[in-house]
This record gives structure tokens, C-alpha cells and sequence, in this order.
């Protein structure tokens, strides 16, 4: 038996492109489905999409249409598996349209996938920058882009009647820019620059058969055209050439990040100016091999911060109402937890009236956002959503529409814009933001989301109107307004009781605990019987002369006590002390320091 | 939705090839299904009382005669059909059939024309269960004297400190057609972001002249005549800040400014928001031929503010509070005593041959009522000036108290009766205001529709002194405005358009800004408070959230 007989039926397997289409596919809706499911949330919900947007408004500029369509595609990200789909199917279209445009053989398929994981990182690299990228759609623009720009490259090497080709020249940059904006514009000089570089390349080599001086001169013209149009078209129509919208990377400051973008844009011309045209099985196993570097770069370069993905499962839990899921998540998270954790499971204790008694049993920490600007992290993903659930509607209110102008109207800051109105009885405007909201994609039931937290939070409301600022600095602002307030309702009582053991700011502790103790009905929760105990402690004497405290907490009162006094040294006490009494008040106030907010 | 289908709009199904003899045929067919097609009125219905929901509802307001359609969406309820006639008794109708109800532009115009002066009437038909009805009749009255053709305004979000996208527009009142004279977007840095504010034209831009502001990146006030675009520096090392509100006085090269350091606090539960705050004003006055600036207020506890000329140019109005210090640091002190600052009108007489400024001299006395008043503007015949007066504060299209008010001057420029305008005003915030230049149209920004939003208005306001109820400005659809997540700001009339194009703009913004030269006090008399003022921090030491003027 001749060897060479089974080469072929191997060959002929691995060159299947179904083989590639399986394993992208799979690999990339693991990824996105698998690890990134609520990052597509978050993208949806920071997505402005206007179902009903008139045409004037979509045709009105450059790049519209395709910002539009992009824009349509990302909200879909609604449903991860809707989302993702799409955005997977793009991709392999993407690689399907490179093939097809350049005419690459089945053995070197698996180099068609270079653009297609290059943007799948594009998107995926982002994590907390996704909140401040200006663009309308950071997931499907880029990729919807270059598939128009491949299908042009593609339509450009299938032209072989000049006035075809002429008007493909006048068209592109003109037409196409104003529909697919700076996707319409690379056409042209991409193609220039690789008729070019292939004339030059035949020049040099004068190979029989070819005549390479046509391609030389449709090279310039294409050159030419590709940057004269444009330069018309904006002295004639005076219009912007908007560069940055056509490319996602570009919006944000780091540059390191471009580097899918680099590679996504320039791979195509290797492809023009080398024919990828071979049937060697050596080809086919160096394009496997990319295929798989290529995967393995993926994942390692995609944003999978188990802190930034758990906030994020927080926050969708917390939208929803689940404030048990949300306690779930922040005991499940084996990280140490960023403020915006910390926050979301506060507020979670307190919607569940778990406060008293949970609040120091979950973890505690200020990990670092693995981004740059720790500062702004906590205001953008959930700044609106905690003022709103702590009745401060003022700064709910402001931080969304700060947003809003900053970055668009994306549906995550218009829902806390109508919960505001709604709750502040301003109805028109409810009316205005919950027209623009159901105007958006999946977002028909605004109404019954709003009901949902009216009740509870209207007892927050119960305090005078005051001129303040907070800076920014969300938690930080909390914390000292609950824990120097007098006075409204039992929830803000108990929240001003919480914050001043959060902030040890032990003033008016007695007042507070005694206007909550009748409301406790005999059962104080553990946290503050932990605090009266330590206070009457520390001040000598307590005011309620029969203090109704556990005497199991009394017992562990005195153990901390002794063996505090036992060791003496502070450092080797939160250490050694921390299993035994690390979800307690006590140890919270006297070992767990240097804390940051934000 | 049904599309409206005005009776002289053609419809847009394409029409079959046709050659030759067919194509008489053709046209015939066509002039017999656009008849056969038209909405018309019912033969049969039945009167009713009740009144359709329609948006906007300006039924009831007085028109000018050169006004765009008054386009309206009537909203469906359980009705399937609606037809909608609008007629004159001097003759001439227009009917339109569907909710969103759009009237064509020429047809609109010929039906105004005709019914100057008169009553112009509009009947609503709606089918519901197979029944027509006639709702009652409703009106416009359309007046004699016609509206500017042009304004000018600018697109902002509500928006607190941050600013993203704003554009300078000027929109043609005759027709739907609007341009964008600026957009602060053309720098696509993100260090190169600008604040563009207080588009001005002299005389409604009928020597071709206005002037806006640049802040941030580029930062100037630039400066159009015809379509030569300059831009000025106009902070000195001994003003407060660059111009803020202008006042081109109406017949020499020169400008009135107030110079502010603002800043802004937020209501932690109010629903007016956020405070806007002078922590300290002045008055200055440019002169453009010899790019000089003198001061002509300069008083460390009166805040001086939104100056506006008479139109003889003799008289500089503007409005004044006085500070009463209660604390060493004014920021901490009106963030809690901010509703303690009432503003009253003022006025100085200005000579216009030494443009010196005479000693104050109170016109409006608002205090006295417990009142503030701000952006007085006084009418092109000199009789009145119209401002807006509200509890407290000077920047009141965040105060919903705020209202239109006039008063009457008498020929020493003291006022003698004021006028709350019940017909123009609203539980909602009333506030920027410019007079057409015919006096007969007043143009006001209200947020009156949502309470957050600002639209325009317009009134008319007659020989008489009697403003007459105000209509929304038109727009093609009725969507444009309830949709739009923006505010119409600081609109002011102009007689004919600006020159420069975007790109001539944006050319001289580019430019580095020509300084100023500070040249002294503009006062006649020298005035012993002008001297003493407090050290003036620069404003981000002071201000949290300051404002970029």
C-alpha cells in the first residue's frame, strides 16, 4: 500500500472549511457565552439603539447606516445567546469574505481567521473600558465594517470592465463612505497600495503572461482616488471625515490596545500582495497551527477579571431585584473584592434587612479595578444604581444624565433617568424617558421595572433638601451622609446606625440604637448588639441598664478581650484573630484598616 | 401610523414606464386616483364635545402670517380614521387625512396669507366603531404684523458639568429648514473639547454681525461681521473671568459683558436639580474698534449681571443682587443661603459720545416682593422690558417659579407697572427671552412640557401690551420635540442668516485669540465701593463643580 493514498484523504479532511467554521464557532460562543456572558449584558445596556429611528436621521451622516445596523446587532447582546450568535456569525463571515476576496485555497483557510480573532480581541480586551469607549456600537462595527470592505476588495478583483472599474473608484469613496464611513474610505487606498505593490513585485520579476503596467497605473489611480475624493468631498460638502468612528480602539487612550486593530487591518494586505493559493499539505498544517495560536492569543488577551465579570453578575442581580443572587455571588467570589463588590453586597444586606446581622460576616477588601483610573470605576457601573436604591435621587439622577452626555443615550442611564422621574412624580418627563427607553430594542416593560422598587425606597425619601456635591466619590459620599444624618425613617435610622459603625464614627450611636431598639421587637440583629456591647465597653457604661444581649455574643465578647490582651500586638492579633472572630463588628473596628472608598 | 396625505402632495408609489399616447392615459389615471385617493370630509357625522389629545396642542395662539406649518399628531385612542380640515372664512381649506397631520408648506403659506388678520379654523374628524365624529372647532388667529425669519439657538443636553456634543443652529421660522452654524465636535480631540455659548446678533443680525463664545480648547469670543470671523481674548488679569452674557449696544462697535465666576450644586432631592450660582459678577464694556475693555461695574458685594441696552443706546440695563457677607467663605455661605440673593433691575445712563456710564439707579425693585429677577430685555420701541422673575437666584430656567413678567417704562426709565404675563407662563420654568424686531413677537424658552426640557415659544404680543397665548415652534414632526433628549437654549431672532460657513469658523477658532487691553473704569464718577472687592481665587480652587463659561 502506498502511503501516498492516504495523504490526500487527510488533506482533503483538514481542508474541509467546515472543520475551522466548527472550531471558531465553538471556541468563540464558549468564550462569549461561556466566561463573558454578562460583559454582553453590560454591552447591550451601554448600546443606544433607536428601533424607530427615521432615515433622514440614519442617512444623515457618514457611517451611519452601518453605526445603525452595528448598533442594532450589538442591543441584541440582550439575550447572550442572541448576541453572540450574531457576533460569531459575523466573524465567520468575515473569514469566509477574505477567502473569497482574495481567492485563498482551502490549505491556507485557516490564515483567513487572523481578522476575525484579531476583533473578537478588539471587543473582548475592553473590560472596564467599556464604560468610558465613546462609540455606539464597540462590538459589531468593526467587524460589519470590514466584511463591506472585503466584499468591495472582493468585487474589485472580479471587475474586468474598466468603466466598471471606474465607477467602483468614484463610488466607494463617496457612497460607500457615507454609508460605511471610514470602512468605505480604506477601500481604496488599501486596494492602491496592493495593486501597487503587486505590480512592483511583477515589474521586478517581469513574469510571462502578465502584463503588469495596467495593474501599475489602475494601482495609482486607485491611490489617487482613494485620497483625492475624499479631500473634495469635504471642501465641496464641507463634510467631517470622522476617522474615529471607524475604529473602536481608536476611542480610548490605550494604545496597547490597538493592536488587534493593527492586525485585523493590515493581515489582509499580506494576503494581497502573496497569493495564498497552494494545496500543499504542509499549508494546511501551518494554518491550522496559526488557527490555533491564534485561539489560544484570544483567550489569553480577552478581559476575564473574575472581579470585574462577578461585579458585573452583581449588578445584572441587582437590577433584577435578586438581591439574594447578589449575596450569593459575593460570597462565591474568591477574590478579594473591589468597593463596588463591597457596595452591591451592602446594599443587597439592606434590601434583604440582613444588614444587622450579615453586613461583617462577607468579605471585606478595596482590590484594585484592574484598569487604569481606579477612581471612576464605581461611579460608572453602578454610581446611578446605588444613589437610586438609597433614595438620593439628586445625585441618582445627575451621574445618569452626566453619563448620558458624556457617552450617549444608552438604555443603562436612561432606565435610572425615568426610575427618577418616576419616583420624584415628574411625570412628563417619566413619560419622555420611558417613550425613549421602549424605543430601544427589548425594552418593552420599563413601567413594571420602576413599580417594582417604588415602595421600597420611598422611605428613604424622608430627609430635607440640601445644596452638596459628592465629587464623584459615590460610596465615599454615602457612607458620611447616612452616618451624619438625624432623624427620618426606621430604614435611614438603621442605614445612619450601619454607616457609623462602617465609617467608626461611634457619635450618637446610643441615640441611634435606642429610637431602632422598640422596632427590633426583642431580637436586636447580631452586628448591633456586637456594637453596644463594645461601645458600652469603651465608654464605661451603656444607658439601657439591662442590655438584651445574646449572652453567646457576650461570651465572645470576652474571649476577644482576653486574647487580645494576650497577645498585645495589634498586627499578630488581625491575623491570629481573624478565623475565630473575623465576622464580627469588633474585629472589623479594631483590625481591618486602611480601607479605601471608590 | 398612517402617513398623512396632504391634497396637493403627490403620492410615491413609482409610476409605471409609460410611452407615447399611454402616457396621456397614464397621467389621466394618475390625476384620477390622486382625486380618488385624497382624504375627504365625512357626509355623515355626529357632533361631540369632546376634545381629541394632540400634541402639541397650540390651538388658541395667535400666528404670524409667514409662520411653517403647525404640524400636530393627534394620538389614536380607540378611533380607526381621522381627517383633519383646516379653513379660513375668507376661503381656501386644507385637508389632511391620518394622525401624524402635515400640512404642506405652500399650501400652509397661501391659506395664512389669505387669512391675515382673521381666524384660521381647524375641525378634526375621527372614526371610531364605524361612526365619524366632528370634535369641536378649534382655532389659531393668525396676526398681521409677520415674525422675523430666522432664529438662532443652541442644542444642550440638561446637563450639569459635563458637556459633549453642542451645536449653534439657525433655523429658518418659514419653513422647516435648519442649519447647524457650529458644532464643538469638530475638534476630535478629546483635550481639544469646547463649550460654545451665547450666540448674540447685533440688531438681529442686520448689519451682519453677532458674536459667540469659545471656552475650553481655542477658548475666545468670536467675533462675525459679514463673514469675516475674528476671535478676542476677553479676560484680563483684572476682570473676573472672559465676557459671559453679552449686550451689543445698538448703534456703536460695542458690547456690554457681565464677567461671572459660577459655579454649579446639586439638590440631593429637589426636583429643580441643580443651583447655578454667581459667586461673584461684574459688568465690563468692549470695545471692538480698539479691542479695549473697562469695567463698569466693579463691586465686591454686588453681583452684577445680564446686561441689556436700551434702544436708543443710552441706557444700560441690567440686574444687580447685593451680597450680605454672613460668612468668610461665600462658596460655603451660598451653598446654604443661596435662595437669600435677589437680583433687581438697575439701570445706568450712558453717554454715548465719552461712553461713560452715569451712577446706578434702581428700575425693579424685586426684592421688595421677595422676588429675583434676571435677563431683563427691553422691547425695539423702548416702552417695556420683559425679564424673568422668580423666588431667588439669577439662573432661572432651573427654577420652576420662574416666570415672564413686563413692566412699562416711563420716559425717565423707571418702571411704574408690572405685569405678571399669565397667558405665556406655566407652573414650569419661563426664561431666556428675545423680542422679534418689529416688537410684536416675543420668542422664550419654557419647560413647560416636561419640566426639564426646554422648548421654544412664541407669543405675540400686541399694540396694546397684551401677549396673546403662545405656540411651540413648528416642527416638520411632532416627534422631533418629544423625542428629542436635548434643549432648545438662548434663542434669539435674526432678519436674515449668518455668512461664515462652519469651515470659515472653525478656521478662526483655530486661530490663537487677539488679547484684550484693559483700559480702567467706564463710570463717569468715580464710585468709593468700586475699589474695595474681595481677593479673587481662580475658580477651581473655590467652586467643586464649576462651570465652564
Amino acid at each position: 500500500m502506498k502511503p501516498m493514498s492516504t495523504r490526500p484523504a487527510i488533506m482533503e479532511f483538514a481542508n474541509r472549511p467546515i472543520l475551522f467554521v466548527s472550531a471558531f464557532a465553538a471556541y468563540t460562543l464558549a468564550l462569549l457565552l461561556g466566561v463573558l456572558s454578562p460583559y454582553l449584558v453590560e454591552t447591550a445596556a451601554l448600546t443606544p439603539f433607536y428601533t424607530n429611528a427615521p432615515i433622514s436621521e440614519i442617512l444623515g451622516s457618514p457611517c451611519g447606516l452601518l453605526l445603525y445596523v452595528a448598533s442594532g446587532c450589538q442591543r441584541c447582546m440582550v439575550y447572550p445567546w442572541l448576541g453572540a450568535s450574531l457576533f460569531t456569525a459575523l466573524l465567520i463571515a468575515m473569514a469566509f469574505v477574505l477567502r473569497w476576496a482574495f481567492r485563498v485555497s482551502d490549505a491556507w483557510f485557516g490564515l483567513c481567521w487572523i481578522p476575525s480573532f484579531a476583533l473578537l480581541v478588539n471587543y473582548t480586551q475592553l473590560g472596564y473600558l467599556i464604560y468610558t469607549v465613546k462609540h455606539p456600537a464597540i462590538a459589531f462595527a468593526e467587524p460589519l465594517g470590514l466584511l463591506i470592505a472585503f466584499c468591495l476588495i472582493g468585487l474589485w478583483y472580479r471587475l474586468n470592465d474598466w468603466r466598471w472599474k471606474v465607477a467602483f473608484m468614484l463610488l466607494v469613496p463617496t457612497v460607500g463612505f457615507w454609508l460605511f464611513g471610514f470602512f468605505g474610505l480604506v477601500v481604496l487606498p488599501f486596494l492602491g497600495f496592493c495593486e501597487l505593490a503587486i505590480a512592483r513585485f511583477l515589474l521586478s520579476n517581469q513574469p510571462t503572461g502578465k502584463k503588469s503596467w495596467p495593474q501599475f497605473l489602475w494601482g495609482l489611480s486607485l491611490f489617487l482616488a482613494g485620497f483625492l475624493l475624499p479631500v473634495i468631498l469635504r471642501a465641496v460638502l464641507q463634510l467631517q471625515i470622522d476617522i474615529e468612528m471607524g475604529h473602536v480602539s481608536f476611542t480610548n487612550d490605550q494604545r496597547d490596545m490597538r493592536n488587534p486593530w493593527f492586525i485585523a487591518y493590515l493581515f489582509p494586505t499580506a494576503f494581497a500582495c502573496f497569493r495564498f493559493v497552494g494545496k500543499k499539505f504542509w499549508m494546511t498544517i501551518v494554518a491550522a497551527v496559526v488557527f490555533v495560536a491564534l485561539a489560544i492569543a484570544a483567550y489569553t488577551y480577552s478581559f476575564r477579571d473574575p472581579n470585574f465579570l462577578n461585579t458585573l453578575k452583581m449588578k445584572h442581580a441587582a437590577e433584577a431585584g435578586k438581591w439574594e443572587q447578589v449575596l450569593q455571588l459575593a460570597n462565591e467570589n474568591q477574590k478579594e473584592p473591589t468597593r463596588a463588590q463591597v457596595c452591591l453586597t451592602r446594599l443587597a444586606l439592606f434590601k434583604t434587612g440582613r444588614m444587622g446581622d450579615e453586613l461583617f460576616t462577607y468579605p471585606e477588601g478595596s482590590a484594585a479595578y484592574n484598569a487604569p483610573q481606579q477612581n471612576q470605576w464605581l461611579r460608572l457601573m453602578i454610581g446611578p444604581l446605588l444613589y437610586y436604591h438609597y433614595g438620593k435621587l439628586g445625585f441618582a439622577y445627575r451621574w445618569a444624565m452626566e453619563d448620558l452626555v458624556e457617552y450617549g443615550e444608552r438604555p443603562a442611564y436612561l432606565r435610572y433617568l425615568l426610575n427618577v422621574a418616576c419616583l420624584n412624580g415628574e411625570e412628563a418627563l417619566a413619560h419622555r424617558y420611558e417613550r425613549a427607553l421602549t424605543r430601544t430594542l427589548f425594552n418593552d416593560d420599563v413601567q413594571k421595572e420602576v413599580e417594582k422598587e417604588v415602595n421600597a425606597i420611598r422611605p428613604l425619601l424622608n430627609f430635607n433638601d440640601q445644596l452638596d456635591g459628592d465629587n464623584g466619590l459615590v460610596e465615599f459620599y454615602l457612607l458620611n451622609s447616612f452616618s451624619l444624618s438625624q432623624g427620618g425613617s426606621r430604614e435611614m435610622v438603621e442605614l445612619s446606625l450601619m454607616n457609623s459603625l462602617i465609617t467608626k464614627n461611634l457619635t450618637g450611636f446610643w441615640h441611634r440604637f435606642m429610637a431602632l431598639l422598640p422596632t427590633w421587637q426583642g431580637r436586636i440583629p447580631t452586628h448591633y448588639q456586637e456594637a453596644a456591647l463594645m461601645v458600652a465597653q469603651l465608654q464605661g457604661a451603656s444607658p439601657v441598664p439591662d442590655l438584651p444581649v445574646d449572652p453567646t455574643i457576650q461570651q465572645r465578647f470576652q474571649r476577644l478581650i482576653d486574647a487580645s490582651a494576650r497577645r498585645g500586638d495589634n498586627a499578630a492579633n488581625a491575623i491570629a484573630l481573624r478565623p475565630e472572630f473575623g465576622n464580627t463588628y469588633w474585629y472589623y473596628y479594631f483590625f481591618v484598616e486602611g480601607l479605601k472608598t471608590n | 401610523m398612517k402617513e398623512s396625505k396632504s391634497i396637493s402632495k403627490s403620492y410615491r408609489k413609482p409610476l409605471p414606464s409609460l410611452t407615447g399616447r399611454d402616457k396621456g392615459v397614464g397621467l389621466l389615471l394618475l390625476l384620477l386616483s390622486l382625486i380618488a385617493c385624497s382624504p375627504s370630509l365625512p357626509e355623515q357625522f355626529e357632533e361631540v364635545t369632546w376634545r381629541a389629545s394632540i400634541t402639541p396642542d397650540n390651538f388658541g395662539a395667535t400666528l404670524p402670517p409667514n409662520i411653517a406649518p403647525l404640524n400636530f399628531r393627534i394620538l389614536r385612542g380607540d378611533a380607526d380614521e381621522a381627517v383633519t380640515c383646516i379653513h379660513s372664512e375668507k376661503g381656501g381649506e386644507i385637508i389632511v387625512g391620518g394622525w401624524n397631520v402635515s400640512f404642506d408648506e405652500d399650501d400652509w403659506h397661501r391659506l395664512l396669507d389669505l387669512t391675515r388678520g382673521d381666524s384660521l379654523y381647524v375641525d378634526i374628524y375621527m372614526k371610531a366603531y364605524g361612526h365619524w365624529e366632528h370634535l369641536p372647532t378649534l382655532s389659531y388667529f393668525i396676526a398681521n404684523e409677520p415674525i422675523d425669519s430666522y432664529i438662532t439657538y443652541r442644542h444642550i443636553r440638561p446637563s450639569y458639568v459635563t458637556y459633549e456634543e453642542l451645536t449653534l443652529h439657525e433655523r429658518c421660522l418659514e419653513s422647516f429648514d435648519e442649519r447647524v452654524i457650529y458644532e464643538n465636535m469638530r475638534f476630535k480631540d478629546s483635550n481639544q473639547g469646547q463649550c460654545i455659548n451665547c450666540h448674540l446678533p447685533r440688531n438681529w443680525n442686520r448689519e451682519a454681525q453677532s458674536q459667540f463664545h469659545v471656552r475650553q480648547a481655542f477658548g475666545g469670543t468670536v467675533f462675525i461681521h459679514g463673514d469675516q470671523v475674528t476671535k478676542i481674548n476677553l479676560k484680563t488679569d483684572s476682570t473676573l473671568s472672559a465676557g459671559v452674557y453679552p449686550a451689543w449696544h445698538p448703534t456703536q462697535n460695542l458690547i456690554a459683558y457681565s464677567v461671572n465666576e459660577t459655579g454649579q450644586v446639586f439638590h440631593t432631592l429637589d426636583p429643580q436639580k441643580i443651583e447655578v450660582i454667581d459667586y461673584a459678577s461684574d459688568l465690563i464694556l468692549y470695545n471692538l474698534d480698539e479691542n479695549t475693555v473697562q469695567h463698569i461695574d466693579h463691586t465686591a458685594l454686588e453681583f452684577e449681571s445680564f446686561p441689556t441696552w436700551s434702544p436708543d443706546g443710552n441706557t444700560l440695563y441690567y440686574i444687580s443682587a447685593h451680597y450680605t457677607c454672613r460668612a468668610d467663605d461665600i462658596d460655603a455661605d451660598l451653598d446654604t443661603n443661596y435662595d437669600q440673593l435677589h437680583y433687581n433691575i438697575y439701570a445706568r445712563d450712558f453717554d454715548q459720545q465719552t461712553h461713560r456710564f452715569g451712577p446706578r439707579r434702581l428700575v425693579f425693585d424685586a426684592e421688595a416682593i421677595g422676588k429675583s429677577a434676571s435677563t431683563p430685555r427691553v422691547s425695539p420701541d423702548g416702552k417695556y422690558i420683559l425679564f424673568t422673575l422668580a423666588d431667588y437666584g439669577q439662573f432661572h430656567i432651573w427654577h420652576k417659579s420662574a416666570d415672564l413678567v413686563i413692566i412699562s417704562l416711563n420716559p425717565e426709565g423707571f418702571s411704574s407697572d408690572c405685569f405678571t404675563l399669565e397667558s405665556l407662563n406655566s407652573p414650569e420654568s419661563e426664561s431666556y427671552h428675545s423680542w422679534s424686531s418689529n416688537g410684536r413677537w416675543i420668542l422664550f424658552s419654557s419647560r413647560r412640557d416636561d419640566g426639564n426640557y426646554t422648548r421654544l415659544y412664541i407669543s405675540y404680543f400686541d399694540s396694546d401690551g397684551h401677549v396673546h397665548k403662545p405656540f411651540r415652534l413648528p416642527q416638520q414632526s411632532s416627534d422631533t420635540d418629544d423625542l428629542l433628549l436635548r434643549s432648545y437654549n438662548a434663542a434669539e431672532f435674526l432678519v436674515q442668516p449668518l455668512q461664515p460657513t462652519q469651515r470659515q469658523l472653525r478656521r478662526a477658532i483655530k486661530t490663537d485669540a487677539r488679547p484684550a487691553t484693559y483700559t480702567g473704569s467706564a463710570l463717569l464718577h468715580f464710585e468709593t465701593d468700586s475699589a474695595s472687592f474681595l481677593p479673587v481665587n481662580p475658580a477651581v480652587d473655590r467652586r467643586r463643580e464649576s462651570v465652564g463659561y
